[in-house]
């Protein structure tokens, strides 16, 4: 096979070295697609928070923050590396009133989740970590969604309904307590 | 009683279309009607802006293809501003192209088109999806498909500023240039894309054109369509991705023209159907027939398999040797056949990785001129480059300060929706039969006919009035309505 003559470039996956110690907090979503930008302006409040609490965001181990408008393997090649992540993003079920906050491991994510969390171009995010599983991507062992319930996802505008944008701070909690419970975990 | 077959969503497509199916009472297609979320007032959004500003907006319109809408919008805000760049910034920027394209052919071919053909059309839909196009090529290749992304994505950040949202390119140029060690990087990962594509080509040979199943499928008559084509050329008439004039060919393969940026609008007109709010462009001078091909329609595509019916040939060497046997296999120009399109993808999947090579190693590219000072008064421009899926088309028109006043974008899905729509209806006319089971397979192999155009339905629906229809009817032959919809109602 031709393959066989390609150049060994090293491993796809060493862009970042593991960290077994590490978090990536994701704001996903269009920040210029109404409540879609609901993830980003969450992951914002959280960063801020972070960098003014007592603790600052460090004890031994290491918080990243990304602000992404991908989905599917894209997103997956950016959790390369890191332990644990959280993803923050609107979700449209059409069963919650909007600015409601949930929480979801991903592989708990409905299956109506599925087309807001991830662009559908290439592949589902599950696919796409099931993908880097098997080609020995170093992947985080648990990726929390946190989704916040969007009211309106296809009009161009860097303003969020009031419903979503009041679902902030709950939100904030939201993804804090997550970041707590990784600390605990960290410390056993 | 008319029988209705919704496919919902249709899987491993950006956006979340809808085909829906009408059965007659006697069990043959009726009807097909595709449908697509409107993404609304992305025109409206981008005016009252600096102009400068816009191709940073418009690379959010989707997370697809935001490359190409930066690509699109620097040069149509080139335009706006009568400037120039210096053919270093001009080199930079397909240099950036280029390896986009690599990134974007390739993540097509092993998860969109690799599906339907590596697994087949029959497969379980549990194995039909890049997990199981990996596993059955083998894991090593699979480790090159993610290579490759990252390789492109390096370049694309070394030159763009950032790994995907590319955001270096302004009215004149570029914000910055490379340095020689990263022009060496750049150099040896061209190098390395150009093994792969040769690679890929490889794979779709042993697989698709080794198998006399595809072939037939191929070359058949369902994903079949004699119309229009359209696709940037050079001036020697070869696909270029990034500048050039668009050339127009008809069905029977003859050039009928070929028109620069300022020109498209008396080339292109747009089609508004009531049952959906995005447009249909066409061809203006053979005028709008309906869903029909056609010398006489002006119903055109913009894909890779019109761009390489659109062009003479390709610019590099490789690229060629597989353009010519593209044509020798399939029985000459121009190739109607749709599904031909991932093949011709793949060739030019090879033509960007060489033109990536022959872009790094040019002595220009280090040059630190990158950038003119835009010194005319803004007024209006039009900037097109050729997209992944189709020829994208950006107009601005601004104040004497550049402040944006109207923004027309034709992106390259919306140029295939008419097309799209009868590959859709021809595939399930000649799919589902009187007494034929509609089997997962057989739906399938209705989606691969859309698959083969990769619509990418996110932008295509950026402008667009505040409201959708609420409902349409269907009507027979004879103008009874047969059906009232309503699954358009948000």
């Amino acid at each position: 096979m031709i393959a066989g003559n390609l150049e060994a470039n090293g491993s796809p996956w060493n862009s970042r070295d593991s960290d077994l110690n590490s978090l990536l907090v994701i704001g996903l979503g269009n920040p210029i697609l109404s409540d879609d930008g609901i993830g980003w302006r969450v992951a914002e409040e959280v960063q801020k928070a972070l960098q003014l609490g007592p603790d600052g965001n460090r004890e031994g181990a290491e918080i990243d923050f990304d602000y992404l408008a991908l989905g599917g393997l894209s997103l997956m090649e950016r959790m390369v590396g890191y332990s644990h992540a959280i993803v923050i993003d609107a979700i449209q079920t059409g069963l919650e009133p909007p600015g409601k906050v949930s929480i979801f491991l991903l592989e708990e994510l409905p299956d109506y989740a599925q087309g807001r969390t991830t662009a559908v171009h290439e592949t589902s995010l599950q696919t796409a970590i099931q993908v880097g599983q098997d080609l020995g991507a170093p992947l985080p062992d648990k990726i929390d969604i946190v989704t916040i319930e969007a009211e309106v996802l296809f009009d161009f505008s860097e303003s969020l309904t009031p419903e979503v944008e009041a679902a902030i701070p709950e939100a904030t909690r939201a993804v804090m307590n997550r970041i707590d419970q990784w600390k605990v975990d960290q410390k056993n | 009683m008319t029988q209705r077959i919704t496919i919902d969503p249709i899987t491993r497509l950006e956006g979340h279309g809808k085909i829906e199916i009408f059965l007659d009472p006697d069990g043959n297609v009726a009807n097909t009607y595709f449908q697509v979320p409107q993404l609304r007032g992305f025109e409206q959004f981008c005016v009252g802006r600096q102009v400068e500003e816009v191709p940073l907006l418009t690379n959010r319109i989707c997370g697809v293809c935001p490359e190409a809408h930066h690509m699109a919008g620097a040069k149509a805000a080139d335009a706006v501003y009568h400037v120039d760049p210096p053919s270093t910034a001009k080199k930079l920027r397909e240099l950036l192209y280029s390896a986009f394209y690599v990134t974007d052919h390739t993540t097509h071919f092993y998860a969109l088109a690799g599906p339907d053909f590596v697994m087949g059309p029959d497969a379980p839909v549990a194995e039909r999806n890049i997990l199981g196009v990996i596993h059955k090529v083998g894991l090593e290749i699979g480790g090159q498909v993610i290579q490759c992304r990252k390789n492109g994505h390096t370049v694309i950040e070394m030159i763009g500023g950032r790994k995907v949202h590319p955001c270096t390119s302004i009215p004149g140029g570029l914000t910055k240039g490379i340095t020689e060690e990263q022009r060496q990087e750049i150099e040896k990962m061209g190098r390395w894309a150009i093994g792969f594509a040769q690679f890929s080509l490889k794979l779709f040979n042993d697989i698709v054109l080794g198998n006399k199943a595809y072939l037939d499928l191929i070359l058949g008559d369902i994903y079949t369509h004699k119309t229009y084509y359209i696709g940037m050329v050079d001036e020697n008439n070869k696909i270029n991705f990034y500048d050039g004039k668009v050339s127009v060919v008809s069905p029977d393969g003859e050039r009928i023209g070929k028109y620069g940026p300022g020109d498209y609008s008396e080339w292109i007109e747009e089609h508004v159907e009531p049952w959906t709010y995005l447009k249909f462009p066409y061809l203006k001078k053979v005028g709008w027939k309906g869903f029909v091909d056609g010398k006489d329609s002006g119903v055109y595509c913009a894909t890779p398999l019109s761009r390489v019916n659109a062009a003479d040939g390709m610019a590099t060497p490789l690229a060629q040797e597989e353009y010519e046997k593209f044509f020798a296999t399939l029985g000459g120009k121009p190739v109607h056949q749709r599904l031909a399109t991932h093949w011709a993808r793949l060739i030019e999947l090879l033509y960007a990785a060489e033109r990536w090579v022959e872009l790094a190693t040019d002595p220009e590219i280090t040059s630190p001129k990158f950038h003119t000072i835009p010194t005319e008064k803004p007024t209006e421009g039009v900037g097109i480059v050729e997209a992944p899926r189709g020829t994208l088309t950006h107009h601005y028109w601004t104040d004497e300060r550049g402040v944006t006043t109207k923004v027309n974008l034709i992106v390259g899905t919306t140029n295939n929706y008419a097309p799209i729509s009868m590959s859709i209806n021809k595939a399930a006319s000649s799919l589902i039969k009187k007494g034929t089971v509609v089997s997962e397979g057989l739906l399938n192999m209705v989606e691969m006919a859309f698959r083969a155009y990769d619509p990418c339905l996110s932008c295509a629906t950026h402008s667009l009035p505040g409201k959708m229809p609420l409902e349409v009817t269907i009507h027979d032959a004879d103008g009874n309505p047969l059906e009232v919809l309503k699954q358009f109602v948000e």
